[in-house]
């Protein structure tokens, strides 16, 4: 394998890691824009970036 | 450090609330044109006031304890206490607003009325004496218009620079100037409930309190601990005033408040001498859009309207989509206006752009059928996947069709590459082996562009439901279906859940906590994800552009299949002992139509668009580059080569589970994986089909998966559609799946909601595929009797007597 072919695979594979890192922190995208995880405080909102909580 | 200051949004259901939140704090809260769209309080931070934090309430019509948006209100209201309240009230329906203005004043807290919708009120030559109002309800009245960004801001300076002024105590305070709007014996009950209950409450809040105190407000009256004596002398004076006045206590003060408001209208509300008694034109549109007949058809074909923009042939969504698909995210494009015959010398020399492909496809196959040792070489019909054309060949037209070159789009107008050839181009420039190409063009990029390729065909979806929305239809929607599902014993405060659900699941299935009743609630956190989402569109999409193209009504039937299985589904479920019972109130206001703000729907379509946009690189990126890497390796963990991909991982998972989806016409380990990796996003299942039929024999990605589904049997439209009601009506996406478990309370309610939801999307596969092959002389099989059976015990559960 050549280097720019592993270049390539590392930036890929890195890219991918970090979006799944990001999903699994934040959780996914949700339609308003923002990130959507379970709100701890059970405000009743989709997404915590919503209310910025 | 200054003191914060705490400024409460409040006012009914649908009045503007969140519009003016949203102008006030920048925020982009969702705002929805139908009641019910706050369930807890918001905070925000006004503009320009780093102190001043704003509180949107739920709309609510009164500060009784019923239900869950008055208790949030009302506690945050009377316990937790703000400095100041904008009230804001719909000028349009003054009157009625005007009930729990009243009971807000009473609170002794320093409070702005802020009239909203004055646009229209003026427009209809209504005329509003605000002075008036003022003074009878002891507080600041100003018009604004939330919409339209006018006064809002205005009427926020004025409410801060109140409760600045204002020496709130939050202890025992001093007595406020509230208003009195009761009867003589009333008012002499209250006074004395005051003299009872003073030094248990802030002396600001002593006549609100009074008050519920003289409704025999339980949880007031618990909470203020009145001795037995003491609240048998107050019931005493209460009984007095209900024998004076023969009516109940509690209507005493909802009717005498509701004539303090009549006379105060009178006096301080000019309406349009020209408008009186006359049907206003919303008055004119509802006759027809929630007529009793009319209703449901008229809403059938707006969702028809919907559908036959984004996916019939030729619509300005199929059009969009091809371009995206096969142009911007592809090869390239070109450039409209500037597209021209071949003028360079060749074979082409002549010919338009289309034609010049079809040559060269012809001379491909001419190459290739001879080299294969055939006579004949043929093309298909890359929408039926047929022989669209076949012909004689020798070795002349061999020899011919090998000097045929790919033609060069840039001598037939001005070519724009798409980003596929772009990255394709960049990967061979850097000489990146094949392996890493496929993982980046097939894997990564494929996956990604098969999502974002649907784009323009979920932005026509949100652009119409935004429009629906924000001119006040989808509030008739609601009325709608709130008058069709009583007739099943049904709620249709079950149904706005629904209408979130379009957009996306996981706020549908959090919108269910606005209903009381537990039953009720459980009951449409089930149900609520069968609408299909916006992630389920991409879906539906595909398959309409894939195959059923001249039918695009399939994709509209799509979202009245979702409605229908919310209807049979909520009656075969309230016939079960665990969800009997009365189906709850549902109190909708209609709201006015109005024309829409163009910045209004604007906003709407792109916040969900966003997000989608987002997904396809935060979640389908990195699953399709994993699911990649599980098609390309084996379980040694060795690399595979295209033709090996029936040793990959991928590929045993698959096979492992494709019993499962056999009876539904697609029991292939391509099926099984696309519809499993559906669990991590929707849309996922498109990507994953391309990525799992890339291998196959075609020339691009729609016609992989068209011969995938023509491989699978003699129905390939009828294993299509199975597959696409399988992944629209089965448990929604992970997330929404672990949000339904939360909203159940119970894992035992969280595994029946998926159980019920499983049952539902694999039962409609399994009929509409194996009825549909059985209709199309396919014959009668072992599923094909399981499907009637499973479909006889759907309609048992559905007319079986109710056990109430």
């Amino acid at each position: 394998m050549n280097l720019a072919s592993v270049i390539v695979l590392v930036i890929v594979v890195a890219l991918a890691a970090m979006a799944m890192r990001r999903c699994l922190k934040k959780g996914a995208p949700c339609e308003c824009g923002g990130s959507r995880k379970v709100c701890s405080r059970k405000s009743g909102c989709s997404c915590c970036d919503c209310c910025g909580d | 450090m200054s003191k914060s200051v705490k400024i409460a949004l409040a006012g009914n259901p649908n009045s503007g609330k969140t519009t003016l939140f949203n102008a006030l704090t920048g925020s982009e809260q969702y705002v929805g044109n139908w009641p019910g769209v706050t369930v807890e309080k918001k905070d925000g931070i006004l503009a320009g006031h780093k102190e001043v934090i704003i509180q949107d309430l739920p709309g609510i019509y009164s500060l009784s304890p019923y239900s869950i948006e008055e208790k949030v209100s009302r506690r945050f209201l009377v316990e937790e206490g703000p400095d100041a309240i904008l009230n804001i009230v719909d000028g349009t329906n003054i009157e009625r607003n005007l009930y729990f203005s009243t009971q807000l004043a009473e609170l002794g807290l320093p409070m702005v009325m802020a009239v909203n919708m004055m646009d229209v009120v003026k427009k209809n030559g209504d005329k509003i004496d605000f002075e008036k109002i003022a003074k009878s309800l002891r507080c600041e009245v100003v018009g604004i218009s939330a919409l339209k960004n006018e006064g809002g801001m205005e009427a926020a300076e004025k409410v801060v620079e109140m409760a600045k002024k204002s020496v709130v105590e939050k202890g025992p305070g001093k007595l406020p100037d509230v208003p009195h709007v009761f009867s003589g014996s009333v008012e002499h009950a209250i006074a004395h409930i005051e003299e009872s209950i003073q030094g248990k409450v802030p002396l600001r809040s002593i006549r609100w309190y009074a008050i519920k105190v003289f409704e025999r407000d339980r949880e007031i009256i618990k909470k203020l601990d009145i001795g037995v004596g003491e609240m048998k002398h107050i019931e005493e004076h209460i009984r007095d005033c209900e024998k004076e006045l023969g009516d109940d206590a509690e209507s005493i003060i909802t009717s005498q408040r509701y004539e303090f408001i009549k006379k105060l209208m009178d006096k301080s509300l000019a309406l349009n001498e020209n408008r009186k008694g006359k049907a206003t034109l919303s008055d004119k549109i509802d006759k027809f859009v929630t007529h009793r007949i009319l209703a449901l058809p008229i809403f059938i074909l707006s969702l028809c309207a919907m559908w036959f923009l984004a996916v019939a042939e030729n619509g300005p969504g199929t059009v969009l989509t091809d371009w995206a698909n096969d142009g911007f995210l592809a090869d390239g494009w070109h450039l409209p206006f500037t597209t021209h015959e071949c003028r360079e010398e060749g074979k082409y020399k002549g010919m338009e752009f289309e034609d010049a492909q079809g040559e060269f496809a012809k001379a491909e196959a001419t190459v290739a059928a001879w080299e294969a040792g055939e006579k004949k070489a043929s093309i298909e019909d890359e929408e039926t996947g047929e022989i669209a054309e076949e012909w004689d060949i020798d070795e002349a037209a061999y020899n011919a069709a090998k000097e045929f070159e790919e033609p060069d789009p840039g001598q037939f107008g001005v070519w724009v590459p798409g980003l596929g050839a772009l990255i394709t181009d960049a990967l061979d420039r850097a000489g990146v082996n094949d392996t890493v190409k496929s993982l980046v063009v097939d894997g990564a990029w494929g996956g990604v562009a098969t999502v974002l390729g649907f784009v323009p065909v979920i932005f026509i979806v949100f652009l119409f439901l935004a429009f629906l929305e924000d001119c006040g239809y989808m509030a008739r929607v609601a009325f709608i279906m709130d008058r069709l599902l009583r007739r099943f014993g049904l709620s249709g405060k079950s149904f706005i859940p629904m209408l979130v659900g379009k957009g996306c699941g996981v706020p549908a299935v959090m919108a269910a906590r606005a209903i009381e009743n537990e039953r009720a609630r459980r009951m449409t956190v089930i149900l609520a994800t069968f609408v299909p989402c916006g992630a389920k569109t991409v879906i539906i999409a595909m398959f309409a552009a894939l195959f059923f193209r001249e039918q695009w009504y399939v994709a509209a039937m799509m979202d009245v299949v979702g409605i229908a299985i919310i209807i049979l589904g909520g009656i075969a479920l309230k016939k079960t002992r665990f969800f009997a019972g009365e189906a709850s109130s549902f109190v909708l206001e209609l709201p006015a139509y109005h024309m829409p703000t163009v910045s209004g729907v604007w906003h709407h379509t792109w916040n969900r668009l966003k997000g989608y946009i987002l997904k396809a690189g935060l979640v389908i990126f990195p699953a399709c580059v994993f699911l990649w890497f599980i098609m390309h390796f084996d379980w040694s963990l060795n690399l595979l080569a295209d033709e090996e991909i029936e040793k990959s991982i991928l590929h045993d998972l698959g096979s492992w589970i494709a019993w499962i989806f056999e009876p539904l016409g697609f029991g292939s380990w391509q099926g099984a994986a696309a519809s499993v990796s559906a669990e991590i996003a929707k849309e996922q299942a498109t990507a994953t089909l391309k990525l799992v039929t890339v291998g196959m024999e075609g020339v691009s990605s729609g016609a992989h998966i068209q011969n995938f589904f023509a491989a699978l049997g003699d129905f390939p439209k009828l294993a299509a559609l199975s597959f696409m009601m399988f992944n629209l009506f089965v448990p929604p996406c992970m997330v929404a799946i672990a949000v339904t478990f939360r909203e159940m309370g119970s894992q035992k309610w969280g595994w029946f909601a998926i159980g019920f939801q499983l049952f539902v999307g694999y039962v409609l596969a399994l009929s509409v595929y194996r009825l549909g092959v059985l209709f199309a002389g396919g014959g009668f099989g072992i599923w094909t009797a399981v499907a009637i059976l499973a479909d006889l015990f759907c309609l048992w559960m559905i007319f079986r007597p109710s056990k109430q």
